[in-house]
């Protein structure tokens, strides 16, 4: 477990130095790091052998949670700073919990939700919170231009988003959230805090008389990555998030995937975790919507 | 190549390395302190190689040491500049180490810890401690280490 060959390393203060950095490389040859708790694995163990690095952590404008319009985070803010930030609104509160429950202590002075979410690992929680709440990524390229692009056609399959190599991510952000709305997310793996073997994400909408008007599920730990369970959000909408609605609508997400079985769960028992989990993590969702 | 400057228990060490040198690697070959420990082969799984960088506790296997340019690292030999400090004592009192080789890096990773909550529970210490592996004590002498550590302001 020793890097490969480095040829060059950068320290870019600005997004234009960085996207300028990345296209003087070319495809494949340079690769940002951002807070590098991913990524150092993979250049350590040869999986990437970079030429060059452009190290993210002097772009200020990267950084930060902001809550003037809706939620913006950027995207080098770590998930120390997300797991104790207490102001976020309930709609988002997910991100609180999966923040507090990657890793360790030393994880999460370091490692950021955008590394997260670009690495995209098979098995993480950030990018099912992203898909689960309805993020926005805002992408800028080193060609000048900007776009938006929400979560669901960005997080593609296992290490795999519609982030073109000469893009960098600037932040992920949500518009201010309805009167009632909550999210949470669960997860369970074979240690404390360690990745999911199953994490599901709920957020809920609630209209008059707490009837769910609008659901989002999204589950971690399938083979095919973070992804949207679209049988959860119908099954939950029109409910009051009763037990039963609730057992209802987790019986029926993990009905509707596939479940592969490897040495940590068999696919039976990923079931059973998503309905589990899941039940918990819609009944939080709920409170906090309420 | 890079020339980098890492300030290390407040001395500055300016150093030419090799951009794929480890963060551990230039603490313990480049500086010559070896209290930062290599558990895990580089890993990232142990947290024997645990340090402050600028004040947060980090694993050092886990960066360049290109890196830290410009940046302070703090690692156990300057967690006390005379006396240990009440973490390190309550480690020795309450026997918190056998073998002794992943003290390091959790004295490194508890003592930002207590900085951040100063009375915390046993449950708050267990999950903090989950970057930090040990295979001799079981952990209980450790967390009661912590504990006491708290109780008389590390």
């Amino acid at each position: 477990m020793f890097p490969a060959k480095i040829d060059d390393y950068v320290r870019p203060k600005t997004v234009a130095e960085a996207l300028e950095a990345i296209a003087r490389y070319g495809d494949d040859e340079a690769m940002f790091v951002a807070g590098g708790q991913s990524l150092m694995q993979a250049v350590k163990s040869r999986m990437v052998r970079p030429s060059c690095l452009v190290d993210l952590q002097s772009i200020a404008e990267l950084r930060g949670i902001d809550l003037g319009q809706g939620l913006t985070i950027g995207a080098m803010t770590r998930y120390v700073e997300i797991a104790e930030c207490e102001t976020l609104p309930r709609a988002y509160a997910a991100l609180n919990d999966a923040a507090q429950h990657v890793g360790d202590r030393q994880v999460r002075n370091r490692g950021t939700i955008g590394g997260s979410i670009c690495w995209n690992f098979v098995a993480s929680c950030m990018p099912a919170v992203v898909l689960g709440l309805n993020g926005t990524v805002v992408l800028a390229s080193s060609k000048g231009s900007t776009r938006e692009v929400v979560a669901e056609d960005f997080i593609l399959g296992p290490f795999e988003t519609a982030r073109e190599k000469d893009e960098i991510l600037l932040s992920i952000s949500w518009p201010a959230p309805p009167a009632h709305c909550g999210s949470a997310y669960k997860k369970w793996g074979l240690v404390a805090d360690a990745v999911p073997v199953i994490g599901v994400c709920v957020s809920v909408t609630l209209a008059a008389g707490d009837t769910c008007e609008s659901a989002r599920v999204a589950l971690s730990g399938l083979a095919d990555g973070a992804q949207l369970a679209p049988a959860g959000a119908v099954a939950l909408v029109g409910t009051d998030g009763s037990d039963k609605a609730i057992a209802e609508a987790m019986a029926a997400v993990a009905d509707s995937v596939e479940t592969h079985s490897d040495h940590w769960a068999d696919g039976e028992y990923r079931r059973q975790l998503i309905r589990g989990i899941g039940t918990e993590a819609a009944h939080c969702a709920f409170q906090r919507a309420r | 190549m890079k020339t980098i400057t890492v300030t290390i228990n407040g001395s500055a060490y300016e150093e030419t390395v090799p951009e794929r040198m480890l963060l551990v690697d230039f603490i313990r070959d480049t500086a010559g302190l070896t209290g930062t420990h290599v558990g895990c082969t580089y890993e990232g799984v142990c947290g024997a190689c645990t340090i402050h960088l600028d004040g947060e506790a980090v694993k050092s296997c886990m960066m360049l040491a290109v890196q830290a340019d410009g940046h302070a690292v703090t690692t156990v030999e300057g967690l006390s500049t005379g006396d240990l400090t009440p973490l390190q004592r309550a480690f020795n009192e309450h026997h918190g180490l056998q073998c002794g080789y992943c003290t390091p890096g959790i004295l490194m990773n508890m003592t930002e810890f207590l900085e951040k909550n100063p009375n915390p529970t046993d449950a708050e210490i267990r999950r903090g401690l989950i970057g930090n592996l040990c295979r001799c004590t079981g952990y209980a002498r450790i967390v009661k280490a912590v504990r006491e550590a708290a109780k008389i302001g590390n």
